[in-house]
C-alpha cells in the first residue's frame, strides 16, 4: 500500500509540474535598430534599456508565470536590413514591434498596416502617424516638442514685436517635418513668431558665417532639431563669438533651444561650458533632476551591470519606457484573461486613456493613446543647463495649439 | 575524326562558327537547362519563408546591378565607385512616376515591364552623361569622378522636394494576369520576374562578348592607343560602356523599388556602391559567372555574420556592441583576403573546378 | 566688412584642417600611387588614441598628442607592410579595393571600442575666451590648430627638400626604376610614406576632435571630403594639397556666408566641393599644382 501511495503522490506531483510548465508562455517583442553605425550613440543605450527592462520584467514576474523574450537586431541604420529583420521577426511570431529610425519607420509604414502589427518607434516624427493606424509614438512628436518650445519662447519674449526664430535641423526626413508643422501653426495664427531662416547643417566645422548671418537678421532664438554633435559644435562656436545670451531672450544674442535628440548628458559632455543656458524639452524625467527615476533606473542599470554613462542616459530611459509600455499592454490583456496577440495588444494600446492612462516612472506625464491620439505622453518638461546639469524649468505642460492643429 | 558533341573535352573546332558557340558540348547545354529548371522549380518544392525570399530577391537585384558593373569595370576597365547612384536613378525613375501619377496608377501597376525598361533607359542616359568625363580621364581620376557623381546624387535626392527629400516614396502593388499580387506572394512573384530578367541579361552579356562591340571593349581595356590605331573610337566605346552599365543598374533599381514597394535615400549610398564593387571583385572581375557568385557570397557572408552576432550576443551577454562590429570587420577581411590571395575571385575556383570535372578522370 | 574678414579667418582655419588631412593622402599617393580610401579611419583613430592617452591614461595633452602621432606612425607603417606590400604591381582596381577593405576593417575595429558608438570630448586645456581683433574672433582651439598645421607642413616641406630620406621619397615618386637603380629601397620608402601619412592623420584627428568633439561618423567622413581637396590641388603635390585645402575652406565659408539663406538654399557648403571636383576633373584634371601628365583619351 505504501508503494502504491508513493506512486500516486509522484504521479500527482508530476502532473501538476507538467501542467504548470505547459501553462507558462513566452511572448516575443522584437526590435531592429542602429547599435553601430549612424546615430548609434543614441541607439546603443536604447538597446540596453530595452534589454534590461525586459529582463527586469521577467525577474519581477510582471506577467506572472509567462516571460517576455526581447529580440534585438542591429541594422546599422540601413532600411533594407530593417525590412529583412522585420520579415524575420514576422516569421518568428512577434506580437509587438519596436522600431528605431525615421527612414525605416516611414518605409515600413504600409507593412505595419498590412500586417496589423502595433509598432512603437524611437522616431517621434509626426509623419509616422499620417496614413497609418498601427504606429504609436511613445511621447509627443518632434513637432509637438517644437511647438512646446515655441510657445515658451513666445510667452517669455521680452520687448515688443514678433520674436524672430531660426531653425537648425538635421538634413534628412528626421529633421524636416517640424518645420512645416511650425509654419502651419504660424499661418493658423496660433504661434505668433516668425521663422527667419531654416538651416540644414552639414558637417560644418565652423558655423561662424551662419551665426553671424542669423544675428544680423535679428534672430533671437534658435530652435534645434538634430542630434547632439552638431548642436555642440554650434554652441561652442556661439560661445566663441560671444553670441550666446546670458539670460533668456537677451536682445542681440541667441538663445538656443532643442528637441528630444539634441540634449541629454552627451550634449553637456560635448559642449561643456558652452552648453550653459541651453533649453531642452522632452517628456522624460532625468536621473540628475528626478529622484524617483534615478532610484529605479540606476538600480536596474546596476543590476544588469551597465556603466554610469549608459545608466544616466535619456536614451536608456527611452528604451526602457517603450518596453514598459509594451509589457504593460500585455499585462492588461492578461488581466482580462484574453490571449496576447497583435490584435488584443492593439486594442489595449488604444484603450490607454482616461482612467486607463498608464503612468510610467520614466516620464513626466501619463501615456495616453486613443483612436485620435497616437502620441503617448503629451506633456513636456522644459529643462535648462545650469551649472553643467539639466534643471527643470516650470511644471510639465501641454501644448494647446499643437493639440488644436494636430489631432489624428 | 568525328567529334562527339556530347563529351568532347578538347579543342576540335573546324570552323569559326564552332569556335563561337556558347555551349561547347551538348552536355554543357543540358546541364545548363536543367539548372535553370531547378531555379524555377525550387520555391514550389521547398517553401521558403518571406525572409529567405527577400534575401534571394536581394541577391538577384544585386546580380543585375553587378552584371552592369562587371561590364564597366571588368571588361572595359573603367573603375566606377558610383554604381549605387545609377541603381538609385532607376529606382527613382519609378518613384518619380509614382509621385507624379500616384502610386496606383495603371502605368505603374499594370505596365510595370514598361517601367522596368524605362528605368533602364533613364539609367543608360545618366550613365552616358556620367561617362562623358571618361573620354578625357583615366583610371584613378575617372574613379574619383564617379565618386563625385555619387555624392552629388545623394545631395540632390536629399535636397529636392520632388524626391520627397530622401524619404520613402511609395510604389504600389503590381497587377499580373491573375490580379493584384498579394502580400503573401509578393516576394515569390518578383523572384520569378527577376529570374527571367537575370537570365535575359546574362545571355545578353554573354553574347555581347561575341559581337564587335564586345571585342572593342576588351581591346580598349587592354591598350586603348592600339585600339585607336585599329580604327575603334576609345572615347565613344567607354561612353557606351557606361551607358550599358547604367541600363543594367537602372533595371536593377526599378526592381528594387518594386520589391521594396518604395524608394528611399538610404538604399543608394556610397556604402552600397562599395558593396557592389566588392561583389564584383569577390565574384571575379571580368567574368560572367562572377557577377552571380559575388552577390551570393557577400549576401551569405552578411547573413552569416548576423547569425554569428546573434549567437555571440547571447553567449557573451552585454557584448552586443562587439558582436555587431563583426559585420564591417568580416566584410573588409573577406575583401582583403580575396585580393591578397585570390585576386581573380570565386570565378577562378569555379573555372578550376569546371576544367577539373571536364577532364575527369583524366588529369590533363 | 568685418563679416568678410571673419569669413576669411574661419575659412583659413577650416582650410588648414583640410590641408592637414589632405597632406597624408597626398603623401601616400605621391610615393606609391595608391588612393588611400581609409584615410578618414586613420584620422579617427588618431583622435581616439589621443583621447585615450589623455583621459584614460592621464597624460598631459601635448604628450598624448605626440604619442598618438608616433602610434599612428607605426600603425600606418604596419598596415602598409601587411596589406599593401603584396599588391605592388597589381592593377589599380585591386589596390583601391584593398584600401576599401581596409576601411571596413578599421571601421569594425573601431566599433569594437566604445569610441565607435559614443561621443566623447577632450578636456578643456585651452582658455575658452576667444581672441578678438577688429571685429574678427578666433578661438584658442582653432588658433592652436592652425599653428600646429603650419608647423607640420613646414616640417614636412623641410623634410622633403633637405633630408636624404625625403629626397629619396621624391625620387621614388618620380621614377621607381631609376630609384631602384641607384639603390633606394622602394618598399622602405612606401612604408615611410604611409607612416608619415599616419603621423599627419593623427594630428588632423586630434585637432578636429578638439573642435567638433569625438564622434566617429563626423571624423571618418573626412576621408571622403578630402577627395575634392586633393584633386583641386593635384594628387601628387604637397604644396597643392595645402593651398587647395585653404581654398576649399574659404570657398565653403563664403558659400555658407553669402549663398545660404538666399533662394531657399541651404547646405551649399557641402555640395560645392563635389561640383568643384567635377569641374576640375573635366577641365584641369591634374589640379592646380599636379605635374603628372594625364593621358587624354
Amino acid at each position: 500500500m505504501k508503494k502504491g501511495q508513493w506512486v500516486l503522490v509522484t504521479m500527482a506531483v508530476l502532473t501538476l509540474a507538467f501542467a504548470a510548465d505547459v501553462q507558462a508562455k513566452t511572448y516575443k517583442i522584437a526590435s531592429s535598430l542602429a547599435i553601430t553605425g549612424p546615430t548609434s550613440d543614441a541607439g546603443a543605450p536604447y538597446a540596453k534599456g530595452m534589454e534590461d527592462y525586459a529582463k527586469y520584467a521577467n525577474d519581477q514576474k510582471l506577467l506572472g508565470a509567462d516571460t517576455v523574450e526581447m529580440i534585438i537586431r542591429d541594422d546599422q541604420y540601413k532600411t533594407d536590413v530593417t525590412k529583412r529583420n522585420f520579415e524575420e521577426f514576422l516569421s518568428q511570431g512577434i506580437s509587438i514591434y519596436l522600431n528605431y529610425s525615421t527612414g525605416s519607420t516611414l518605409a515600413l509604414k504600409r507593412d505595419f498596416d498590412e500586417e496589423k502589427m502595433p509598432t512603437l518607434p524611437a522616431s517621434f516624427d509626426r509623419t509616422n502617424l499620417v496614413d497609418s493606424t498601427y504606429i504609436f509614438l511613445p511621447i509627443t512628436s518632434y513637432s509637438g516638442q517644437c511647438f512646446g518650445l515655441a510657445e515658451y519662447l513666445i510667452k517669455n519674449h521680452k520687448g515688443g514685436g514678433v520674436p524672430k526664430v531660426a531653425m537648425f535641423i538635421h538634413p534628412s526626413a528626421f529633421g524636416r517635418a517640424p518645420v512645416e508643422h511650425l509654419r502651419k501653426g504660424i499661418e493658423a495664427g496660433l504661434l505668433k513668431m516668425e521663422i527667419v531662416e531654416v538651416v540644414e547643417h552639414g558637417q560644418d566645422l565652423d558655423n561662424t558665417a551662419m551665426l553671424q548671418r542669423l544675428q544680423s537678421k535679428g534672430v533671437q532664438y534658435v530652435l534645434c532639431h538634430t542630434v547632439q554633435s552638431p548642436v555642440a559644435t554650434l554652441l561652442n562656436d556661439a560661445q566663441r563669438l560671444s553670441l550666446t545670451s546670458k539670460e533668456f531672450g537677451e536682445a542681440g544674442k541667441l538663445t538656443f533651444m532643442g528637441a528630444h535628440y539634441t540634449g541629454g548628458n552627451d550634449l553637456i559632455g560635448l559642449a561643456a561650458a558652452a552648453a550653459e543656458g541651453f533649453f531642452w524639452t522632452t517628456s522624460y524625467k532625468l536621473t540628475s533632476e528626478h529622484k524617483d527615476l534615478a532610484e529605479q533606473q540606476l538600480a536596474i542599470a546596476k543590476k544588469y551591470g551597465r556603466d554610469d554613462k549608459t545608466a544616466n542616459s535619456h536614451n536608456y530611459t527611452n528604451g526602457m519606457m517603450v518596453t514598459q509600455v509594451a509589457i504593460e499592454a500585455m499585462r492588461r490583456v492578461k488581466a482580462k484573461n484574453k490571449e496576447i496577440t497583435k490584435q488584443t495588444l492593439y486594442e489595449e494600446l488604444l484603450a490607454m486613456n482616461g482612467p486607463g492612462a498608464f503612468a510610467s516612472f520614466t516620464t513626466v506625464g501619463p501615456v495616453t493613446y486613443s483612436k485620435t491620439d497616437r502620441e503617448g505622453v503629451d506633456t513636456l518638461q522644459l529643462y535648462v543647463v545650469k551649472g553643467g546639469v539639466f534643471r527643470s524649468v516650470g511644471p510639465p505642460s501641454l501644448s494647446e495649439s499643437y493639440k488644436k492643429l494636430f489631432t489624428n | 575524326m568525328a567529334v562527339n558533341r556530347w563529351l568532347a573535352t578538347g579543342n576540335y573546332f573546324t570552323s569559326y562558327r564552332d569556335e563561337q558557340r556558347i555551349f561547347q558540348t551538348h552536355l554543357d547545354r543540358t546541364i545548363h537547362v536543367a539548372f535553370l529548371l531547378v531555379l524555377f522549380a525550387w520555391p514550389l518544392v521547398f517553401d521558403p519563408g518571406n525572409k529567405a525570399m527577400l534575401v534571394v530577391d536581394n541577391i538577384l537585384i544585386a546580380a543585375i546591378a553587378v552584371l552592369g558593373l562587371n561590364l564597366l569595370t571588368g571588361f572595359a576597365g573603367l573603375i566606377s565607385i558610383g554604381h549605387a547612384a545609377f541603381v538609385g536613378v532607376g529606382a527613382y525613375t519609378v518613384a518619380s512616376a509614382c509621385r507624379v501619377l500616384g502610386d496606383s496608377h495603371p502605368l505603374v501597376t499594370h505596365a510595370w515591364p514598361l517601367m522596368l525598361l524605362a528605368a533602364g533607359g533613364v539609367g543608360a542616359a545618366v550613365g552616358a552623361f556620367v561617362g562623358l568625363p571618361a573620354m578625357r580621364l583615366k583610371h584613378l581620376y575617372l574613379a574619383i569622378a564617379t565618386l563625385s557623381f555619387q555624392m552629388i546624387f545623394q545631395w540632390v535626392i536629399n535636397f529636392m522636394g520632388f524626391f520627397n527629400q530622401g524619404q520613402t516614396i511609395f510604389v504600389g502593388r503590381v497587377r499580373w494576369f491573375t490580379g493584384t499580387v498579394s502580400r503573401d506572394g509578393h516576394y515569390l512573384f518578383w523572384y520569378y520576374v527577376m529570374l527571367v530578367v537575370v537570365i535575359l541579361c546574362g545571355y545578353a552579356v554573354r553574347n555581347l562578348l561575341r559581337t564587335r562591340y564586345g571585342r572593342c571593349l576588351v581591346a580598349v581595356r587592354d591598350n586603348d592607343r592600339a585600339a585607336d590605331a585599329m580604327g575603334m573610337h576609345p572615347g565613344l566605346t567607354k561612353v557606351y560602356a557606361f551607358a550599358l552599365a547604367g541600363f543594367f543598374a537602372g533595371v536593377a533599381g526599378a526592381l528594387h523599388a518594386y520589391v521594396y514597394r518604395g524608394a528611399g535615400f538610404e538604399s543608394f549610398t556610397l556604402h552600397h556602391s562599395i558593396t557592389y564593387l566588392a561583389m564584383a571583385i569577390v565574384g571575379g572581375l571580368g567574368t560572367l559567372v562572377g557577377s552571380f557568385l559575388g552577390p551570393v557570397a557577400i549576401m551569405l557572408l552578411d547573413l552569416g555574420v548576423e547569425d554569428l552576432s546573434k549567437v555571440a550576443g547571447t553567449v557573451f551577454a552585454g557584448a552586443k556592441n562587439l558582436a555587431t562590429a563583426f559585420k564591417p570587420l568580416a566584410f573588409g577581411t573577406v575583401i582583403v583576403l580575396f585580393l591578397m590571395f585570390e585576386p581573380r575571385g570565386i570565378a577562378n575556383w569555379w573555372r578550376i573546378a569546371r576544367s577539373y570535372l571536364k577532364l575527369w578522370p583524366f588529369r590533363y | 566688412m568685418s563679416y568678410f574678414f571673419q569669413l576669411v579667418v574661419s575659412g583659413v582655419v577650416v582650410g588648414s584642417i583640410y590641408a592637414l588631412s589632405a597632406l597624408g593622402f597626398v603623401l601616400i599617393y605621391k610615393s606609391s600611387r595608391v588612393l588611400n580610401i581609409a584615410h578618414g579611419q586613420l584620422i579617427a583613430s588618431g583622435a581616439f588614441i589621443t583621447y585615450a592617452l589623455a583621459v584614460w591614461v592621464g597624460l598631459p595633452i601635448a604628450v598624448a598628442f605626440f604619442l598618438s602621432m608616433i602610434a599612428l606612425f607605426f600603425i600606418a607603417m604596419s598596415v602598409e607592410r601587411i596589406f599593401l606590400r603584396r599588391l605592388i604591381g597589381e592593377p589599380i582596381i585591386s589596390v583601391i579595393m584593398v584600401t576599401i577593405g581596409l576601411m571596413s576593417i578599421l571601421d569594425g575595429l573601431i566599433y569594437l571600442t566604445p569610441f565607435g558608438t559614443y561621443n566623447f570630448s577632450f578636456p578643456e586645456f585651452l582658455p575658452t575666451t576667444p581672441i578678438q581683433a577688429g571685429g574678427v574672433s578666433i578661438s584658442w582651439t582653432q588658433l592652436v590648430g592652425v599653428i600646429i598645421t603650419a608647423l607640420l607642413i613646414g616640417g614636412f616641406s623641410w623634410f622633403f627638400k633637405k633630408s636624404t630620406l625625403g629626397i629619396s621619397m621624391r625620387a621614388v615618386s618620380d621614377d621607381q626604376m631609376a630609384s631602384m637603380a641607384i639603390g633606394i629601397s622602394i618598399p622602405r620608402v612606401f612604408g615611410l610614406a604611409w607612416a608619415a601619412a599616419g603621423f599627419s592623420a593623427a594630428a588632423a584627428g586630434a585637432i578636429i576632435g578638439n573642435i567638433t568633439g569625438l564622434n566617429f561618423e563626423t571624423l571618418h567622413a573626412f576621408g571622403i571630403t578630402v577627395f575634392p581637396v586633393v584633386i583641386l590641388g593635384g594628387l601628387d603635390s604637397i604644396f597643392g594639397a595645402v593651398v587647395a585645402g585653404i581654398i576649399m575652406g574659404l570657398i565653403q565659408q563664403f558659400a555658407s556666408g553669402y549663398l545660404d539663406g538666399h533662394w531657399g538654399l541651404s547646405g551649399t557648403a557641402n555640395l560645392l566641393p563635389y561640383i568643384i571636383l567635377l569641374v576640375i576633373l573635366l577641365f584641369k584634371p591634374h589640379g592646380l599644382f599636379g605635374i603628372h601628365e594625364i593621358e587624354r583619351v
